[in-house]
């Protein structure tokens, strides 16, 4: 009886000792490790299509994903919230704020997760670009296709850090004024200086040559083509003042044939159909499961129809007035006036409410859109403002009148530059009532050296409570209604925490 | 056979006859004791002492009468002839012979070499919770207890000897259940809970120490005779908004013309503020408070049976607990059962069998509808004249508040539920191989699953309008643990040596799924019925630990104690090179009193000196940390995307604590009973996720950086201040201090959330706040004022100014969310069958960030948000010369940023529990036919005593994603309460 007993805890232990033996690691469900990506079948091709997702997800960042948080939302209220396109019609504890006010600082949320985040495109881009480069076997066309628009996301993620963190390309010695940290791959050490803002530009122009070289022509607006990598040159080129190469690149674009303007019936639509639309070149693709609602879509600061959005943003004054020139300009439709019972205009924090609609409505969705990154009338305008800096005057009308006959103006072209202008106001003025709300005007304005006018009631005006608007009288008294255009808050800080753990990074 | 055996009972009953057996019953002082239970062994025949002492009752020779009376001694008396009895009860202040469960094994008393608190069933009856640290909070020195929030069905946290880790994640203490570690139980089914604190004991469970350890043990049949008990406790609860009062109509409209004193008169400009906000408003008054949280009722009834028979024994209870939210449409209900049972296969092999289930139901709310109802204003009414919440959107005319929502509608339009089922099946095999020689073991398998519903009608007002939303996430979790362990026990004279050794296996598996989706029919409310944006979501985990364990303890004379214990453990967590950590652990004792020159001194019960050391662990970073891993759950345009998440670390290892305990227990006058404790613990290669520079594209990765240490003292006092023949005053009183600094931290690296950073530097306290700080308000300016400070190129400070521009002010550390001290002080008052217990608790020395004060009591930064009612001693700035605490509406550019402004003293005494409980006397209950009846009442947080100006000074102590220590932010309120209790023994 005692020998069963034995026998049996001896039989206990020795099931369990074997059960103790099990292999021990354990691999995530839902992710790759990093070696084993060129071993799977569609291992690069993910990463890719990883890459063009973080433009529009909303990744942890800090210990959380902040809805706040995405990089087409980021990319276009850092730029247009701070041009005077857009009207700030609320104070509010989001850090879109600091980019009306100027009041920026090293901590502030958004300009630290588009930093954080455009850099995390580049480790993807960099991981694809080594693992082709670095095997034999990825010699197949769509392994070709695959790196160089990896070449082609790194560049524009660079370039786009560029215009955010560094001065314009005239404001001082290029040679000596800071770029951003070139990340050239995704094992680099961790702590590495930026370069100068030529050598930038240079890292930029040279990735898009490589890409264009790779890549396939344009077929879908969700993917970098060839094409799309000559219209990037082609305002690269302009911001870097190399108007004959901005040109060239813009006529590669147009010789091409693969696009067409919208004409001023279809335009009203563009926006909300920019998937499918000739006129696009990039654009980034967002299903109706990316749609990212009140607390994160790009269109609930800008619209509101009652419910979906915040609609704390509008249409400024002074953009308004500049499209007053003509009532039949078709770009009136992306301006939605909220009235009153009464007919009145509706004020917010007494504010006129005027909504911006250019990132809603695909799907019929209020929050819903596809942002163009890169768009055919563009090309049109960096070719005719290279041609006016080169006072090259027919041409550059030319250009300006291409945009001006699908816009509804078909009967008010520009045949001449009008007294008090010159020709590359002509072009400017064309470009912000095209470009406006696509984070244009505040970069045009800035290398044009044209000064942020904001001579108008808005919560850009610091301390302005709502007892303090006067809508019959424009704002006066208060200080920084005019910004200079080589201000240096022009800039946004540096992440406070690349300065931190980077020690060889240095300060805006 | 059976007439054989009736035979020889009839013949013994013949023989015996019944006789009145009587007697009296003194303490040790020759005081009569009234109310004492004599009861036959094993029988149901009993009585009590009446005033004089007195009892009688019918017994037979050969009959053992057990005494029995609370704060004595339980005494046996055999009864011989029939003289009267003259019984002397011991008082038990000191019952060093009371059996401590500790996890792998059991000991006395006085075996302990290591810092060890219990507290039993009786103790936690002043609270009616589902909550266990709400129940033993302030009653063992060292453990601090936090309750943040009032949500029904929350729990709080509770941190044992300071903070020592500081990675994301769990930093509760580990919980053992019946002796296997993890578990599910019910508060009525606790016998005793079990805290260990160093690592003299918590070194048996090594890896997953570094925390301390609860062991909760359920109960078990005490008497063979089926004891029926059941108890039930029915209550109210209300919201305790302590300091925070929203503004009425009547404050909010003068407070909103400071907007509108002009700059140059500094006098109200009446007619501007007249034209925008029209006298009539001030007949507008709609309290958002008192109409989203009304008075909750609390219930819990609890029904246990237990016996014991031959070779079976049993217990079975089953609780019901439901508990009213005091916020609108929120609650939490629970139904648990449980069976304990033991059976006695041989003489040698026992069998034990503890099944546990337990269904709860949870009405959540959602973060914005609790937002909005503090903040909207009161001239928004959220009611049509009907009664029913009106259904606002930014188009509605002549609503006031910021936002076009009335959470009040939201409320009636959504569900945020949450259900939850689990499972726990113990096996215990004990057999006893040789008289020296034991095998145990220990099985468990847990099964938990969860699901999480959140719905938005397309009813509701707001971003699902017209669509409704509907997001429902299944969670399983399946564990098993096997612990199966050889026992030893030698005795040879003085000396005395058992020990244990063994090996542990605990496998988990985790999968959860989850779904969602818009476009949702009126009155409907599941995922079928979505018809757009449609989601799914799913993935799984698992984490295996492999243990070995052994200890062997050795005693001589029970006046030296020796305990050495050793656990090797590995776990999936860490990179296969570092996968095996070791644990040991040394404790010793010498019990003083036990020696044979202190026997002449009476006036002390016990004396003992206690030390130990040793490594414990802590391995809850989650699976594959130490990976470089592109994560896969996203997607671009329909297609599967990978994007970069881990940065690769096959050096990360185990974080570990070496932990010096030295202890002193001293009782004495058979009265008091004092016990002091002196620690440190430094935890080595604390797992931290270090700060990479953004460029990367990564923000951190897991590392190991840098070292804490927490000392600290503890004391506990227990004394029985008074007692004659029917009062008794017992104190109980616990204080702890424990300190914590950094070190070995190459980079300062802080977090920061909403704005608020914590530094992590050398020689500093973890959670240290960092703010700009704040100076007060300009008298002549009405502007705020902070401090810069200046630095030369070496980083030395130079100089301090004042300035009013917020960039300049400089970040400096402002704080600490740790407090210096915190305790506890228990009282009994007993008068006869009476008992009046009261609870206090106390914290001092800590920083609140009072978050919520960004919001309610700025300088008009936000005029559609309603104010919090000031302090008393708050002043706004309204012209030249004046002293304020509040700057200038009109010049508060950036006065509510963060800043120390919103940082206070979060130190707090409060009133945490007061008891009143009748026993009814036995020969009452007996002639009703019952075994026992009690009556009592509670009320929990009766007051508090703080200069925290918020809703209260218990805050969050967790790092989560939306939260940080110290930081207090909107939230559920705490409850205050009162429940009657009813419990019947029969």
């Amino acid at each position: 009886m005692k020998g069963i007993k034995i026998y049996l805890v001896v039989m206990i232990v020795a099931l369990l000792a074997v059960q103790s033996c099990t292999k021990m690691d354990v691999f995530p469900s839902d992710q790759i490790t990093t070696g084993s990506i060129p071993e799977t079948a569609d291992g690069i091709l993910n990463v890719t299509n990883g890459n063009y997702s973080m433009f529009k997800d909303v990744l942890e960042f800090n210990g959380f994903k902040d809805d706040n948080n995405c990089y087409v939302r980021q990319y276009f209220q850092m730029s247009d919230f701070a041009s005077n396109d857009i009207v700030c019609g609320q104070k509010t504890e989001d850090p879109l704020y600091y980019s009306f006010t100027y009041t920026h600082s090293p901590d502030q949320a958004n300009a630290r997760y588009f930093w954080y985040i455009s850099y995390k495109i580049i480790n993807g881009a960099n991981t694809v670009i080594e693992i082709i480069n670095g095997d034999d076997k990825f010699n197949d066309d769509v392994s070709k296709d695959l790196l160089g628009q990896n070449y082609f996301l790194r560049a524009n993620c660079h370039f786009n850090l560029l215009r955010f963190y560094s001065k314009s390309y005239n404001d001082g010695d290029p040679n000596s004024n800071l770029g951003v940290i070139l990340r050239e791959s995704a094992s680099e050490e961790g702590e590495k200086a930026r370069a100068t803002l030529e050598e930038t530009y240079n890292f930029v122009i040279s990735d898009l040559k490589i890409a264009a070289n790779l890549m396939k022509s344009h077929s879908l607006n969700e993917y970098a083509s060839k094409e799309a990598a000559w219209a990037l040159l082609s305002r690269v080129y302009l911001y870097k003042e190399e108007y004959n190469l901005s040109i060239a690149y813009a006529d590669s674009v147009i010789n091409s044939g693969k696009f067409t303007l919208e004409t001023a019936a279809s335009f009203p639509s563009y926006f909300a159909n920019s998937l499918n639309s000739n006129e696009s070149i990039w654009s980034i693709a967002f299903t109706s499961s990316d749609n990212r609602g009140k607390f994160g879509s790009i269109a609930s600061m800008l619209y509101s129809d009652g419910n979906s959005g915040w609609g704390e943003e509008f249409a400024s004054d002074s953009y308004r007035e500049l499209l007053s020139e003509n009532m039949n300009d078709v770009r009136w439709s992306f301006i939605d006036t909220l009235y009153n019972d009464d007919g009145n205009v509706q004020t917010k924090n007494g504010i006129k409410v005027f909504y911006i609609t250019k990132f809603s409505f695909q799907d019929g969705d209020p929050n819903l859109s596809s942002p163009s990154m890169l768009r055919y009338s563009e090309v049109y305008l960096n070719r005719g403002e290279s041609y006016a800096h080169l006072n090259n005057e027919t041409s550059a009308l030319d250009d300006v009148n291409t945009i001006r006959e699908n816009r509804g103006l078909e009967n008010d072209l520009v045949n001449s530059v009008p007294s008090g202008k010159t020709i590359v106001d002509v072009v400017l003025e064309e470009r912000r009532r095209e470009l406006a709300f696509e984070s244009s005007t505040v970069f045009d304005n800035r290398r044009n050296k044209i000064d942020l006018e904001r001579k108008y009631w808005g919560y850009h005006i610091k301390g302005l409570t709502p007892a303090g608007v006067d809508q019959n009288n424009p704002p006066s008294g208060y200080d920084e209604l005019v910004i200079p255009w080589n201000d240096s808050r022009g800039v946004y800080y540096i992440p406070v925490d690349e300065i931190i753990a980077n020690p060889l990074c240095i300060q805006n | 056979m059976k007439k054989i055996l009736f035979l020889i009972v009839a013949v013994f009953s013949v023989s015996f006859v019944n006789a009145q057996v009587s007697g009296f019953v003194f303490d040790e002082e020759s005081n009569v004791l009234p109310g004492v239970t004599v009861v036959i062994k094993s029988t149901n025949t009993g009585t009590v002492t009446d005033v004089d002492g007195a009892f009688t009752i019918q017994a037979k020779d050969g009959d053992i009468l057990e005494l029995s009376f609370i704060g004595f001694q339980k005494q046996d008396i055999t009864v011989k002839g029939g003289k009267t009895l003259n019984v002397y009860l011991k008082q038990d202040i000191v019952n060093m012979d009371e059996v401590v469960v500790m996890g792998y094994s059991d000991k006395t008393k006085t075996e302990i070499s290591s810092s060890v608190a219990v507290v039993d069933a009786e103790q936690l009856k002043d609270v009616t919770s589902d909550d266990l640290g709400t129940m033993i909070q302030g009653k063992v020195s060292g453990v601090q207890v936090v309750n943040s929030t009032g949500q029904p069905g929350s729990s709080s946290q509770i941190r044992i000897r300071g903070i020592s880790t500081i990675k994301p994640g769990n930093e509760e203490p580990l919980y053992v259940v019946d002796g296997i570690i993890g578990g599910t139980f019910d508060p009525n089914d606790i016998e005793t809970v079990t805290i260990l604190k160093d690592a003299g004991a918590t070194g048996m469970y090594g890896a997953r120490a570094n925390k301390g350890v609860i062991i909760v043990t359920t109960k078990k049949a005490k008497e063979g005779k089926p004891l029926v008990t059941f108890k039930t406790s029915v209550g109210m609860r209300m919201a305790d908004q302590g300091h925070l009062t929203m503004m009425n109509s009547q404050d909010f409209y003068n407070t909103t013309q400071e907007l509108y004193r002009d700059p140059e008169t500094h006098e109200i400009d009446k007619i501007k503020f007249y034209q925008d906000f029209p006298q009539s408003l001030q007949q507008r008054d709609f309290n958002w408070i008192e109409e989203s949280f009304k008075p909750g009722m609390v219930q819990n009834y609890h029904l246990s049976v237990s016996g014991k028979k031959n070779d079976f024994s049993y217990y079975v209870s089953g609780t019901y607990y439901d508990e009213e939210g005091t916020f609108t449409n929120t609650g939490y209900k629970k139904l648990n059962l449980r069976a304990n049972t033991d059976y006695e296969i041989s003489k040698r092999v026992t069998l034990r069998n503890n099944i546990n289930i337990r269904n709860s139901y949870t009405k959540s709310y959602d973060y914005m509808d609790m937002y909005y109802t503090y903040l909207n204003l009161p001239w928004d009414n959220a009611f049509d004249s009907t009664g029913h919440a009106r259904y606002i959107d930014s188009k509605t005319p002549d609503w006031w508040s910021r936002d076009n929502i009335n959470p009040l509608h939201t409320i009636d339009n959504s569900d945020h539920n949450y259900n939850d089922f689990s499972l726990d099946y113990d096996l215990v095999l004990d057999v006893k191989i040789l008289d020296w020689l034991s095998f145990t073991s220990s099985n468990r398998m847990s099964f938990s699953t969860g699901k999480s519903h959140d719905f938005v009608s397309p009813l509701a007002a707001g971003t699902f309008h017209d669509k409704g939303y509907i997001y429902e996430n299944q969670t399983n979790w399946k564990g098993f643990v096997s612990t199966n362990l050889f026992k030893f026990n030698f005795e040879k004279g003085k000396h005395n040596i058992n020990g244990l050794a063994g090996f542990e296996v605990n496998n988990g598996y985790f999968n959860f799924m989850s779904v969602e989706g818009k476009g949702l029919p009126e009155g409907f409310d599941v995922p079928s019925v979505a018809s757009n944006e449609l989601q799914i979501a799913g993935s799984n985990t698992k984490d295996y630990f492999r243990s070995f364990i052994s200890q062997v303890n050795y005693n001589y004379n029970r006046t030296y104690f020796l305990t050495a214990s050793y656990r090797i453990d590995a776990t999936s967590n860490f990179p296969p090179d570092s996968r095996i950590a070791h644990f040991p652990s040394i404790a010793a004792s010498w019990l003083m009193s036990n020696m044979d020159f202190m026997n002449n001194m009476n006036w002390w019960n016990i004396m003992k000196i206690r030390a130990s050391y040793g490594v414990t662990g802590d391995p809850d970073i989650g699976a594959s940390r130490y990976m470089g891993l592109f994560s896969l759950n996203t997607q671009y345009n329909g297609n599967p995307a990978a994007v970069p998440y881990q940065l690769q670390n096959y050096n990360l290892t185990w974080e570990k604590t070496n932990e010096l305990n030295l202890g002193f227990d001293f009782g004495f006058f058979n009265r008091f009973n004092f016990t002091v404790d002196v620690y440190k613990n430094v935890t080595k290669n604390l797992i931290v996720l270090a700060s990479q520079p953004l460029s990367q594209g990564f923000e951190y990765r897991w590392e190991n950086a840098g070292e804490v240490a927490n000392t600290g003292i503890e004391f506990a006092l227990d004394a029985i201040a008074v007692q004659t023949k029917s009062f008794e005053w017992r104190v109980g009183l616990s204080f702890a201090k424990n300190k914590n600094i950094l070190s070995g931290i190459d980079k300062p690296f802080y977090t920061t959330v909403g704005g608020v950073s914590q530094i992590y530097r050398n020689d500093a306290e973890i959670y240290t706040f960092v703010l700009p700080k704040w100076l007060g308000v300009d008298p002549e300016t009405g502007a705020p004022i902070w401090e810069k400070i200046n630095k030369d190129e070496q980083g030395n400070i130079i100089s301090r100014e004042e300035t009013s521009n917020y960039a300049e002010a400089t970040p400096q550390e402002v704080g600490n969310a740790l407090p210096d001290f915190i305790g506890g002080i228990n009282t009994t008052l007993r008068y006869k069958n009476l008992e009046l217990f009261a609870n206090f608790v106390y914290q001092y020395g800590n920083d609140i960030y009072n978050s919520t004060r960004r919001y309610m009591d700025h300088d008009g930064h936000e005029p559609y948000y309603n104010y919090m009612e000031p302090a008393d001693d708050w002043v706004r700035w309204k012209k030249p010369g004046d002293q304020a605490t509040h700057p200038s509406m009109l010049n508060a550019e950036l006065s509510r940023e963060n800043s120390s402004r919103f940082l206070e003293d979060g130190s707090f005494f409060r009133l945490n529990s007061v008891s009143l409980a009748y026993t009814f006397p036995q020969q009452m209950v007996k002639r009703i036919k019952l075994r026992g009846l009690k009556l009592s009442v509670n009320a929990n947080n009766v007051f508090t005593i703080t200069n925290f100006w918020g809703q209260d000074p218990e805050v969050n102590l967790q790092q989560a994603d939306w939260s940080m220590p110290g930081v207090s932010d909107f939230k559920y309120p705490i409850n205050k309460q009162i429940v009657f209790n009813l419990e019947i023994k029969l």
